[in-house]
């Protein structure tokens, strides 16, 4: 496999924009069925890159980024997909199944930077605090570019290392440390919701957060309800603050009429 | 201006409480396009905060012209938050319209997490569940064929969708937000008591719906025996080699054994328990689904808060909390790991 330095530097400029594309910005050009055909233009198969792209994208169709949930990566797989099956010329299903191992390593990829990216964002509330736009606008650039780098440098190495290097690597990893990592990961969210807590919550609102809780474990083990449990327990919170806002409201008018009548009896 | 030594306090009221202008037109464009890098600087701890703060910022400076209140409108802006990309654009609207009516923060803040919630679902519903497995799906197949305008059709369906979902949204939401402004100042402290309602319960659902922690732990406690049930048909002459099973020492039949002769066959029904070693274990996280499920997430959350507001730790504190907490649970390969 002979590749020159422009073909070595386009799958890099392309993984870089794909890996940004698949959490922001179009969020579409990341789709193996895409990155299968610009491969295909880069290497000179466009054809197979398209037969590549289609077939990983119907793989990846049931495994959607739904509710914050990490698929094994699309980006990583449909690129090394398209790359395998060009220069060694595989059948497409056969370089469907070799990209798996890359895919995960983008999926390590991913939950490398998310977990990064955690501690960074004290130094975002500290621009916030000085009142620093360019400070949250820089912070959001250097993100996706480390991501579009990680992703880039990951996806040049295996296009020049070839197909065994991705195993090798994937297995170099202890997977007790993949493991924590993403236990850590999946833990990450309470701290955000403990500040939510922290700033939101007076004493007397603590009944809504257990019932919000206690609702939505109901709802949620619910097979037919888990997809909408959201929107239904959004709806019977709306209940209960509508409620409030209007005996609140009420209070508050006929408490007015009480402090008018009470000016004029001089108390 | 907040010292370096002082940790910077939120205020809940703008210091400037004079509604600004109206957003012009080309300020909510940019916004709309800024929103499409909501997840840029994505993480584990806040979400998508950054990002929404960055897509928001062109409406906030024009807003906030004072700089007190630009840090105050942004610190609290870079508090947790996680939507649907796409439909992201109609909290923009909604928040920038209270944000321009110079509204208590808390108020912001509750009507903010109370609409971020819901939308997670819709937005799946629409995009990743309809729009991308119908347009995806078809076109992949053409591109099987090697149809080099599938990948082109693909892109303009999808993002056509985006773009008009984007656009209409926050235009749809800032006018509804407008519009609504005069009935919440005027009832403002109710308005705000109400608002935190629903957000605090959204975040109670959130803990249990976005709370995936669970453990694997399964303690060994020796082995039972298991008495099950069997019945067999056999001949009279293979009877005696279940003498152990269906009698007992003293050659009387056990009480749950039965015999029934099948005649001239010469078959015979017997019912007898066999019992089976199996071995007994003690499954924590099913014990802890008996108490209450999703109980770790629960008490992880509480256990933070409690961290945050009572012993004053900072949010990277808690950060490394959970890391040292996780990676010790997954045992350094040195023993087995406590995560499913």
């Amino acid at each position: 496999m002979d590749y020159n330095i422009i073909q070595i530097v386009l799958i890099f400029a392309v993984t870089f924009i794909v890996a940004i594309d698949q959490f922001s910005f179009l969020e579409s050009l990341y789709q193996p069925i895409v990155t299968g055909m610009v491969v295909g233009l880069i290497l000179g198969d466009v054809t197979t890159g398209l037969i590549v792209g289609g077939t990983y994208q119907l793989m990846t169709i049931g495994n959607m980024p739904v509710g914050g949930a990490q698929p094994p990566n699309a980006v990583i797989g449909g690129i090394m997909a398209a790359v395998l099956a060009i220069t060694l010329d595989l059948e497409p299903n056969a370089a469907v199944g070799m990209a798996v191992p890359f895919s995960l390593l983008g999926q390590y990829g991913v939950t490398l930077i998310f977990t990064l990216m955690s501690p960074v964002m004290s130094v975002a509330d500290k621009y916030a605090n000085e009142a620093n736009p360019k400070g949250i606008e820089r912070i959001n650039y250097l993100a996706m570019a480390a991501l579009g780098t990680i992703f880039g440098l990951v996806v040049t190495l295996f296009f020049i290392g070839g197909d065994t290097f991705g195993q090798t690597i994937a297995d170099a990893i202890p997977a007790w440390l993949m493991g924590g990592l993403s236990a850590a990961g999946g833990m990450m969210r309470f701290v955000g919701f403990a500040i939510l807590l922290k700033v939101m919550i007076s004493g007397e609102l603590w009944g809504f957060y257990f019932m919000g809780f206690a609702l939505a474990i109901v709802v949620s083990s619910i097979e037919a309800l888990a997809s909408p449990a959201l929107i239904i327990l959004a709806l019977v919170g709306f209940g209960f603050a509508f409620w409030d806002f209007q005996v609140h409201t009420k209070i508050a008018d006929s408490a007015g009429n009480v402090v008018g009548g009470s000016d004029g009896d001089g108390i | 201006m907040a010292t370096e030594s002082k940790e910077y306090i939120i205020p809940d009221e703008y210091v400037d409480k004079t509604p600004a202008a109206n957003l012009d037109q080309k300020t909510l464009n940019k916004m709309v396009w800024r929103s499409l890098f909501l997840q840029g600087s994505f993480n584990y701890e806040r979400m998508q905060s950054a990002g929404w703060l960055y897509g928001i910022l062109p409406g906030l400076e024009k807003i906030h012209t004072n700089k007190d209140d630009l840090a105050a409108s942004m610190s609290h802006n870079m508090e947790f938050f996680n939507t649907h990309p796409f439909l992201v654009n109609f909290v923009m609207g909604i928040v920038l319209s209270m944000e321009q009516n110079k509204s208590e923060i808390p108020s912001i803040r509750a009507v903010r997490v109370a609409a971020m919630g819901p939308l997670g679902g819709i937005g799946d519903a629409l995009f990743w569940f309809t729009l991308v497995p119908i347009t995806a799906g078809i076109t992949a197949n053409m591109a099987i064929q090697g149809n080099i305008a599938a990948p082109f059709i693909f892109l303009i369906i999808f993002n056509v969708a985006q773009f008009a979902v984007r656009y209409i949204l926050m235009n749809w939401s800032y006018k509804l937000g407008i519009d609504a402004i005069g009935m919440l100042t005027a009832r403002a402290k109710e308005f705000t008591r109400a608002a935190s309602i629903l957000g605090v319960f959204v975040v109670g659902v959130l803990t249990c719906v976005y709370g995936g922690t669970s453990i694997n732990v399964i303690i060994n406690n020796g082995t039972t025996f298991e008495g099950t049930p069997v019945t067999k048909i056999v001949s009279q002459a293979d009877l005696s080699q279940y003498q152990s099973d269906l009698y007992d020492e003293t050659g009387a039949l056990k009480a749950d054994s039965v015999v029934t002769d099948l005649g001239s066959s010469g078959l015979a029904e017997i019912t007898y328990t066999e019992y089976t070693e199996t071995p007994v274990t003690i499954d924590i996280q099913k014990i802890l689904n008996d108490i209450m499920p999703k109980i770790i997430p629960l008490f992880l959350t509480l256990m933070i808060y409690l961290l945050l507001s009572k012993f004053k730790w900072t949010p990277i504190k808690a950060i490394s909390l959970i890391l040292v907490l996780a990676l010790v649970g997954s045992g350094f390969g040195l023993w087995p790991t406590i995560w499913p």
